[in-house]
């Protein structure tokens, strides 16, 4: 187990209803400097949910969390990624109407007050992710699925984030965009020294990039360790393939 | 001739807003000084400063603000009660008219923001808020007409025997108001603004901090028509509880929208186009056939819903690339 000094972030017994729900029910993590850890579970397993709890979209019912030893727990989502969590969309939020170096240069803008620096910052960052060149003045109703993902991706990495929270970027690919994402996923770790917490549905994606997982079930956390840890526990299976009928 | 798609490029913006004041400088004369023609035109100017003011709080920020007359006629009545009981010159009466407005504007627009009012309930409650201006100033004045004091020619209290000052005034404060959008939108402000009225959530998970830049907007949006409504009651002569008229909001916004929400040369078109057919119809038909120009508003905004929803924008922007491929010999 790793204490809490080493994590960059920490959640402690975080919970959030939504009428009778419980969608998180007390859960605990830590999320330790420069891995990427993969948080997998079936649908409604409460990853979203504990993903907006993090980034200031929900406050909250119950439950801490803290970010580079700071509390972060219920602040705003513009005042928690300034302090250095950034993320992306499940389901992408594109400005259709802006050009796709527009939508990047809002990000940059955090960092860096002046329109024209953020501009070519953003040129840096698009160019990071492989977001083709050409299509940089595409506007954000005018590009692919993968393209959207690479912008969410980049517009993300604009506002020079410490941690990076993904919610489901793999989903929706193809395998060989999936792999091109793998690449620059671990680039921006290795090369950025970007921590990130990956939220995925797609085993293989997830598998394959992460040495740590943690598994959530109907919003708690029912198994961690490494990708072939998780794999044969016997919860996790029951989870995702329900019980043997007797 | 104005060339509108020179405005979409903001290189070119000082040219064209040139290229506007020479040409809005000639009219009175082309209109031969007639004052009847001259008071339409300054009616035009005014109409258009409002929707490009609106621009920045419902092109830019997204926000489907219908208050616009009622924050000028506010601004009006503060300016035109001032003249008219103590004497007090316009040029104070404007700058406290745009505060009273920017004031009220800051009372409204923080709970509203705070409390996350989005989308049709926004644009009920600032519906909402003309209606209670006016019953505010008719509680207060009665539905007795104020009248601005009357002078011959007259720069103290901005009264004249001809419209000529007025509409040079309000030719000014349009190109004022037509330059704040260029700079808003290549500025940060701009940014942030667009990609509020993008996608709220979105923005604000980038770091922006939308209550803020929201109220921002709308505070600048208050400000100039608070302003400008201190020459609207001298260009009318009168204060009453009929300035708060809600239709005149709910007009801004729809030519703001028709205009293509956010693009400033498609904004000052539709302004300019839409008022100018507005009064060229009522003069027309207006004995014969009453409300003839409400029909063509509503057609309009049929058609344009329907083939181009990003209005007079998409139309500029459909001749650009046919004038850069004509250009580039293709």
């Amino acid at each position: 187990m790793v204490a809490v000094g080493s994590a960059i972030l920490s959640v402690r017994n975080v919970t959030k209803r939504f009428g009778g729900l419980v969608a998180v029910n007390r859960m605990s993590m830590d999320v330790r400097s420069n891995e990427m850890l993969g948080l997998i579970g079936p649908n409604g397993a409460g990853k979203t949910t504990l993903f907006n709890c993090i980034t200031g979209v929900y406050r909250p019912d119950e439950g801490r969390v803290f970010f580079e030893g700071r509390e972060i727990t219920g602040l705003p989502p513009h005042v928690v990624v300034r302090r250095g969590i950034a993320r992306t969309w499940q389901k992408v939020r594109p400005f259709k109407k802006m050009t796709v170096l527009d939508a990047v240069t809002v990000g940059a803008l955090l960092k860096i007050p002046s329109v024209e620096s953020a501009k070519e910052r953003a040129r840096e960052v698009l160019e990071f992710v492989g977001f083709p060149k050409e299509k940089f003045a595409r506007l954000g109703s005018e590009i692919t699925l993968i393209e959207h993902k690479l912008v969410d991706l980049a517009r993300a990495l604009a506002t020079g984030p410490k941690l990076l929270l993904l919610d489901e970027v793999a989903a929706g690919l193809r395998p060989h965009e999936m792999d091109t994402l793998a690449k620059v996923l671990l680039r921006i770790r290795d090369e950025l020294g970007v921590t990130m917490v990956i939220v995925e549905h797609v085993m293989r994606f997830v598998m394959n990039l992460s040495e740590r997982i943690i598994v959530m079930h109907e919003g708690v956390k029912i198994a961690e360790g490494t990708p072939k840890e998780v794999a044969s526990d016997p919860r996790v299976i029951e989870a995702y393939l329900g019980t043997k009928p007797v | 001739m104005i060339k509108p798609v020179a405005l979409l490029g903001g290189r070119s913006a000082l040219y064209s807003i040139i290229a506007i004041a020479i040409a809005l400088a000639l009219i009175p004369l082309v209109l031969g000084y007639n004052m009847y023609y001259v008071y339409l035109a300054a009616q035009v100017v005014l109409v258009t400063t409002m929707v490009l003011a609106w621009n920045i709080i419902g092109g830019y920020a997204g926000q489907l603000d219908l208050a616009s007359s009622g924050y000028m006629a506010l601004g009006g009545a503060v300016s035109g009660l001032l003249l008219a009981f103590y004497n007090v010159t316009p040029w104070l009466g404007m700058p406290l008219g745009a505060l009273t407005a920017a004031g009220l504007a800051f009372l409204i627009g923080y709970p509203t923001f705070r409390f996350g009012v989005k989308e049709v309930w926004y644009a009920l409650s600032t519906a909402a808020l003309v209606v209670i201006l006016q019953r505010v100033f008719w509680l207060i004045y009665g539905s007795t007409e104020i009248y601005m004091p009357v002078h011959r020619w007259s720069w103290y209290h901005l009264r004249f025997s001809r419209y000529e000052p007025l509409y040079y005034m309000l030719v000014v404060i349009l190109l004022v108001t037509l330059w704040l959008n260029i700079r808003i939108k290549n500025s940060k402000l701009g940014y942030y603004l667009t990609a509020i009225g993008e996608d709220e959530l979105a923005a604000e998970a980038l770091g922006i901090d939308t209550r803020r830049y929201k109220l921002y907007a709308l505070l600048i949006y208050a400000s100039i028509l608070g302003f400008v409504g201190g020459i609207y009651v001298n260009l009318t002569s009168i204060v009453s509880f009929r300035m708060f008229d809600l239709w005149l909001g709910i007009v801004v916004a729809v030519m703001g929208i028709i205009g293509g929400l956010g693009s400033i040369a498609g904004v000052f078109m539709a302004a300019v186009i839409l008022r100018t057919l507005e009064e060229y119809l009522r003069s027309m038909f207006g004995a014969t056939i009453p409300g003839i120009h409400l029909l063509i508003y509503g057609l309009l905004l049929i058609v344009v819903g329907v083939l181009k929803p990003e209005g007079f924008a998409g139309f500029l922007k459909y001749f650009r690339r046919r004038l850069a491929r004509g250009g580039s010999g293709g």
